[in-house]
């Protein structure tokens, strides 16, 4: 983002960044930038809390008038919202322990439609509470179709790719993602604050689809295809559920 | 929390550590007082359209997110796993503050809100990203805009 700074100040437009890695914004040096500190992923601070978006957005609005560069300010407030706001977080459903004998393909993906069809009176609650806004969607499929993709592709790594014209891993990555967001979106039916580490817990270890996603991320990491190597390595499981296992 | 203080040291040390293109200082840009200037976001979440091409990793690519956006059919798809969407989830805001910047609009504290906005995606190059961030400072040209907002996730 710093270079995007940078190229676009360049043309003639100032620019300030919002800057959530204070040490690479000081390394970077563009020409204007606020460090906030708060969670990767939010960069003004907390949702639903318009009243503090709007004091980080205007504090870095008037960075604009300045003419010092490269000006690296330091945002004084931390978030709303506390550890202890945060502990009362369950999701709606109680899942039953999810097993972990994924050598009969045919099974597990029945016992993950089964799990799905108990999430998606939860997911249709939770869009309508957001009034119809859906985090899935980056493709076409239904979970229950990517249910059936995605087991097919833990037996046979090598099959033709979901999507036309994208590579094989680049979907399992995409329809995995919308799988996810199906989920998340259920977990969410009921207003609370969570974080990321929260609704990972429960996804990656209390849930089939965490499963499938450890899983997957096991036979990505022994292809060949560097591809899937890359998605293996940071696109299927965060770095605060890589202590999870399939046991 | 996914906050980067909370990251597995090895897992931060990488992020942190990680190659970036050196920069020669920019100067800055000066511009009227804000209340008189017309204002665009930029974000490198991976946001746009439903009906848009979703981001491919390491490409340098933007999509364009005009203001009459239905800003909740805006979807993110960002590769990475390691920042928090569940904020992202409940508020667009916290990603992509529209409202709040009409909000500032309203207020007078800026002049007018720009006419498109655009996004990126992060965990790419900022080197691929250079031709198509002039193209984007043109667009921004012709939309009159003298202040843009970049913010990460």
């Amino acid at each position: 983002m710093g270079g995007l700074a940078h190229y676009i100040e360049a043309e003639g437009i100032p620019t300030v960044i919002i800057s959530l890695v204070r040490e690479h914004t000081d390394r970077m040096k563009p020409p204007r930038g606020l460090a906030v500190p708060f969670e990767l992923g939010r960069p003004f601070g907390a949702a639903n809390e318009p009243e503090f978006q709007r004091r980080v957005l205007l504090h870095a609005l008037k960075l604009l008038e300045r003419t010092d560069g490269p000006i690296l300010d330091d945002f004084p407030d931390t978030a709303p919202g506390t550890s202890q706001d945060l502990e009362g977080w369950t999701c709606p459903v109680n899942l039953a322990p999810p097993k972990t004998d994924l050598s009969d393909r045919e099974r597990f993906a029945l016992d993950l439609k089964q799990e799905i069809s108990l999430l998606r009176p939860w997911y249709e609650e939770s869009v309508r509470n957001q009034n119809g806004r859906r985090m899935n969607g980056l493709t076409e499929f239904d979970p229950n179709e990517i249910v059936d993709f995605l087991t097919q592709f833990l037996e046979t790594p090598d099959m033709d790719s979901i999507i036309e014209g994208i590579h094989v891993g680049r979907a399992v990555k995409l329809t995995s993602d919308d799988l996810k967001y199906f989920y998340y979106q259920a977990a969410l039916a009921r207003p609370s604050a969570v974080t990321d580490t929260q609704i990972g817990s429960w996804f990656y270890g209390e849930t089939l689809a965490g499963k499938l996603f450890l899983r997957l991320k096991q036979v990505m990491a022994a292809q060949d295809d560097e591809v899937h190597k890359a998605i293996a390595r940071t696109n299927l499981v965060p770095h605060h559920q890589t202590h999870q296992t399939l046991d | 929390m996914v906050h980067l203080r909370d990251f597995p040291k090895k897992a931060r040390d990488t992020l942190v550590n990680q190659d970036l293109p050196e920069y020669r200082q920019t100067d800055c840009v000066s511009g009227p007082a804000l209340r008189e200037r017309r204002i665009a976001l930029i974000t490198t979440a991976g946001l746009h359209r439903r009906e848009d091409h979703v981001f491919s990793p390491g490409v340098g690519e933007y999509r364009i997110i005009p203001d009459d956006t239905d800003m909740n059919d805006l979807i993110m798809s960002h590769v990475s796993t390691n920042f928090d969407r569940t904020g992202f989830h409940q508020d667009f805001n916290l990603v992509f503050p529209f409202e709040r910047l009409r909000e500032l609009e309203d207020q007078g504290e800026i002049g007018s809100v720009a006419k498109f906005h655009y996004a990126f995606m992060g965990a790419t190059l900022p080197t691929a990203q250079e031709a198509v961030s002039k193209d984007v400072a043109e667009l921004l040209k012709q939309d009159n805009v003298d202040g843009v907002v970049l913010a990460g996730v």
